[in-house]
């Protein structure tokens, strides 16, 4: 991932930071679209504010897929490279053995 | 000595991170100023009173998840023709952020068809395509966590990805062929602009929507295609360890 997205989630406490986030947003969406479910319509006609919940937990939930996707593709790349360093150092050192053995 | 080539540039990641930067950064303004737009520009409509909004987060969402599968049938096509690991690489990336878009116009529509319909769920065409279209994108991915490795599971998956591709023409059509609730086209060539947007306001924001998640789906298209590139230059360090 890029420069400034890899240094979001350095550490396990930010992850279990952002893991708690999403958790209290998707209770949160839940929550309004229980409230607002049981209304009836002429309760929510009445109203035009009445759907607002909706559209706010349609924003939390795009967000939040965006955000933990972005968070998977950058903490993956992360490791891979890490490990494509330790492997390609590796490499040079068992390439480097049999010469100085010569 | 047996010399062993090291991929020459396996960390794809810094050579391009500064255009990838400003892509990212291009579509995390684009996509404030369209949430500005959408709460506090874009007018209410008055039949649907504020769940319309949800619109301008739906129809780009259904417009990408449209387009992701074209380009993974085209991806998975070249690939077919050429044999081009780089076109696999990219019907792969692209398959994945298509079941993210995919799933997340599933999960809008039904927030938004319960205020409007007074239902979660309907099995009205263009909602039962689009599920069909989520299915295709599952099966795409299952076949290649699970299916023949190497290059006969790219085969399997490049033809499903071509089948899949037939779906893309049925969804966007669905409202015109068939007898529907779904509100009319309000993107692509059969639109319909008169009946769908009835203030040039809601057009606007549409559209500065609908571009500013294109912008974001290329950068995250980009960041999922390095990945994939990175795993392969892995695969090969791994089998030159060997």
């Amino acid at each position: 991932m890029t420069n400034f997205t890899r240094e979001w989630h350095r550490g396990p406490a930010l992850r279990v930071a952002l893991l708690g986030v999403l958790i209290s947003l998707a209770l949160v969406a839940w929550s309004m679209l229980n409230g607002v479910a049981a209304l009836s319509p002429a309760q929510q006609g009445s109203d035009p504010e009445a759907n607002l919940p909706f559209l706010f937990a349609v924003f939390i939930i795009t967000w939040a897929a965006f955000f933990v996707y972005v968070f998977y593709v950058s903490r993956k790349q992360r490791e891979m490279q890490a490990e494509i360093e330790a492997l390609k150092r590796a490499l040079e050192e068992r390439d480097r053995q049999p010469s100085e053995q010569d | 000595m047996t010399q062993l080539a090291v991929p020459h540039k396996p960390a794809h990641v810094p050579a391009r991170g500064l255009a990838r930067d400003a892509l990212l950064v291009a579509s995390a303004l684009l996509m404030a100023l369209t949430l500005y737009m959408v709460y506090f520009w874009a007018p209410t409509e008055q039949n649907l009173g504020v769940s319309q909004r949800i619109f301008y987060f739906h129809v780009p969402l259904g417009w990408i998840g449209m387009v992701s599968i074209i380009i993974v049938a085209v991806a998975s096509l070249m690939h077919l023709m050429t044999g081009r690991q780089r076109w696999d690489d990219l019907a792969y990336s692209t398959a994945e952020l298509g079941v993210i878009y995919a799933s997340l116009i599933l999960v809008t529509g039904a927030i938004w068809g319960k205020p409007v319909w007074g239902v979660w769920w309907t099995w009205d065409p263009k909602l039962t395509t689009t599920l069909v279209l989520w299915f295709i994108y599952i099966a795409y991915l299952m076949i290649r966590a699970y299916g023949p490795m190497g290059s006969q599971g790219r085969r399997f998956t490049s033809v499903i990805a071509l089948i899949g591709a037939i779906d893309a023409p049925i969804i966007y059509m669905a409202s015109i062929w068939w007898r529907t609730a779904h509100p009319a086209l309000n993107i692509g060539p059969a639109a319909d602009e008169a009946e769908a947007i009835g203030s040039s306001r809601i057009y606007i924001t549409l559209l500065v929507s609908v571009i500013a998640f294109t912008v974001m789906y290329v950068a995250l298209l980009i960041e999922r295609y390095a990945l994939r590139k990175s795993e392969s230059d892995l695969d090969e360090l791994h089998q030159r360890m060997a």
